[in-house]
């Protein structure tokens, strides 16, 4: 019964929001919006609540690590600070709330990403090998793309950037249309799979 | 010097001392980081979200039907105890089931048929070029489809096939590669020009 | 030499280049590439005082990348009058998308809530987009300020995606493909982006079909974009960094590959 309901409840929703899809009642259109805009949103929001006090009762069984003591805090602190300013002085335009978004969590989030560049840079120099026909390819692709955004003052030439253009245009876009058509052909199936009750592996094991 | 560019300025360093190897200051920030950014959605969700799509409509407005998915909601709390652990089903049956079925004609108008139809369409033209093009998206886009089409072996035509599948998945994921080298490169190249600019100001 | 040493030498040579191009401060014009100008010529060629939403789908973590190319489409929107409206599709975007206009309206004189407004975030993207297609003031009753959608002067007639001319995405993620499978294909509501480079050959398939109507992408499609609007900015200032990182990249595949060769004849 654990399980079955759920099942119902699932493929009961899935048959309902399909139908609703293609309904153009306006009775219809408010069902298939009250759905997908308030159901799914007010659940998100819970399984993101959720997700929050995982964090910090994981963090408070570490804080007891001397080690790790001052990370955990540091976190803590920075998951606390943000209500409490939302809470004192709103989040709205000059908001120490928005202080901290832009002076800390912008920087510190553009530059992690930033990394990346050095570690794209360490692996051309380490794993971008001709070792096989297919490698050769990947790697001559590569260096088209990267030449043809390196030209600024024009010395690549008209037709070599056409080229690169076609390359990109044509054989890497095809390549692309078929992992696109692939994925939604193999989520077409999944949904149904899921509303027939046929994939069940997102009810999870019984403890 | 504003607070702000100080700050920021610190940060960014400390962030990009990882280059040299993990050490504790590169820790701190990547803590900091993860609460802040928790803070930040978890604010924006209870304001954008739990007070105005719920709380208020339900408790101000009376509009009652909106218990249906708050008690969906409180279910996901049911995982924190093993005997109350399948409510959170439910909420999950809800997602997805519903999901599943706005899935379905999205995926299959939007992305299958469509790009199946212009596909086709790029056979057509007056020129050499534009025909010749047309064809190899063509190929490209079968031979892709067989090298992830595993219900048959990779043999024969079938694995000829998917063979030049490879191929034009090799160029888009050589193309990709270059881009994405692109990318990060320029977010790399925004923040020393904050730096070297707003932060130290050896630049303009 | 260890791999260690060789990464640290491979991270060491592209801070050097960027940092070295970037202290040497020249702004390059950067010639334009035909993605960049179709883009331009779609935009320009909307009747002036059209609808546009602007929507800011993407996080911080791609800020140095977005913001050049937010602020390229902004003033050019802008400088055809056209009236905006911000959405954001994602929590990050919503402080960032606020600030960019608001900075941005200032330099060209609009007035919010006539020229512009900023309606800010709504969760699930998906259901935010169906809703706007059904009605923009019920999905956002409010806007980011916290003033009643239904008393804004330029929302007076703009009920949904009917009445919208096109709609901009900011997106360094797959964003626009919901704006695109959602929004064009239920609604036929126009869709164009400005993408991370990274993004550009994802969206690929889309522009062929017809689906999306034109894209931009990355810094050097900002600086490209900075060259047709005849103003400098970030883009163009980076431009001389961007390409010699990238000359930088291609070296290193080069004495990669040399190395692994010499290595194999050796063997």
């Amino acid at each position: 019964m654990a399980r079955l309901f759920p099942q119902i409840i699932c493929g009961f929703f899935g048959v309902v929001l399909f139908v609703l899809y293609f309904l153009k009642a306006p009775s219809a259109k408010s069902l298939y919006l009250t759905i997908t805009s308030d159901y799914w949103q007010i659940i998100f929001a819970f399984a993101l609540l959720v997700g929050v006090a995982s964090f910090i009762r994981v963090n408070i069984k570490k804080l007891s690590i001397l080690s790790e003591s001052p990370y955990v805090i540091t976190g803590l602190l920075g998951l606390f600070a943000m209500p409490v300013m939302a809470l004192v002085w709103g989040i709205k335009g000059d908001s120490p709330f928005m202080w901290v978004f832009e002076n800390v969590q912008v920087p510190l989030q553009a530059t992690v990403f930033a990394l990346l560049a050095f570690f794209v840079a360490s692996a051309s120099l380490r794993g971008f090998k001709a070792r096989s026909l297919p490698a050769t390819i990947l790697l001559i692709s590569a260096l088209i793309a990267l030449l043809s955004r390196s030209d600024i003052f024009g010395w690549l030439g008209n037709s070599a950037l056409e080229f690169s253009e076609w390359i990109r245009s044509y054989p890497s876009m095809s390549a692309r249309r078929g992992i696109l058509i692939g994925i939604g052909l193999g989520s077409v199936t999944t949904s149904l799979r899921i509303i027939l009750g046929i994939e069940r592996t997102w009810l999870g094991k019984d403890r | 010097m504003d607070p702000g560019t100080i700050v920021a300025g610190i940060l960014t360093i400390a962030i990009l001392s990882f280059l040299y190897g993990d050490n504790p200051v590169y820790k701190m920030a990547e803590t900091l980081l993860v609460g802040v950014s928790m803070g930040y959605v978890l604010v924006i969700t209870w304001t954008n979200t739990l007070m105005a799509v719920l709380f208020k409509p339900l408790f101000l407005e009376s509009q009652f039907w909106l218990v249906i998915p708050f008690i969906f909601g409180l279910f996901m709390f049911g995982r924190f105890h093993k005997s109350t652990s399948f409510l959170s089903r439910y909420s999950m049956a809800v997602l997805i089931g519903s999901g599943a079925g706005v899935a379905i004609p999205a995926m299959l108008g939007a992305r299958t048929l469509r790009q199946m139809t212009a596909t086709v369409e790029m056979v057509q033209g007056d020129s050499f070029l534009t025909i010749f093009s047309g064809l190899v998206v063509v190929v490209g886009l079968f031979s892709t489809l067989s090298y992830f089409y595993f219900s048959r072996e990779h043999e024969g035509i079938m694995g000829r096939s998917a063979k030049v599948g490879t191929y034009f998945l090799m160029i888009f994921f050589g193309t990709t590669f270059g881009y994405t080298v692109m990318s990060r490169v320029s977010t790399f190249i925004g923040r020393m020009d904050f730096l070297l600019s707003d932060f130290l100001h050896l630049t303009n | 030499m260890n791999s260690t040493q060789s990464r640290h030498l491979a991270f060491a040579g592209l801070f050097i280049v960027v940092t070295v191009t970037m202290l040497l401060d020249i702004s390059i014009v950067a010639t334009v590439s035909n993605e960049t100008k179709r883009m331009f010529d779609y935009l320009d060629n909307l009747p002036d005082s059209s609808v546009i939403i602007v929507s800011f789908d993407h996080e911080a973590s791609s800020l140095p990348e977005m913001k050049p190319l937010g602020l390229v489409m902004l003033r050019h929107l802008f400088a055809k009058d056209h009236k905006l409206i911000g959405v954001a599709l994602l929590a990050e975007g919503t402080g960032v998308g606020y600030r960019l206009m608001q900075e941005t309206a200032k330099e060209y004189n609009k007035e919010y809530g006539r020229d512009y407004v900023f309606l800010g975030f709504k969760p699930q993207f998906i259901a935010a987009i169906l809703s706007m297609g059904e009605s923009i003031k019920g999905t956002f009753p409010e806007d980011y300020l916290g003033n009643a959608t239904s008393q804004i002067e330029l929302l007076s007639d703009v009920n949904n995606y009917d009445d919208v001319a096109a709609v901009v995405s900011l997106a360094d993620g797959s964003l626009t493909t919901h704006w695109i499978e959602y929004g064009n294909e239920k609604y036929g509501v126009q869709i164009s982006a400005a993408v991370a480079a990274a993004m550009l050959t994802t969206y690929d398939p889309y522009i062929s079909s017809g689906q999306l109507k034109a894209m931009v992408g990355g810094l050097r499609g900002a600086a490209e974009y900075e060259n047709l609007l005849g103003i400098g900015g970030s883009g163009a200032r980076s431009m001389l960094a961007q390409s010699s990182a990238h000359l930088y990249i291609i070296l290193l595949i080069i004495i990669g590959n040399f190395t692994y060769f010499r290595s194999r004849k050796k063997g």
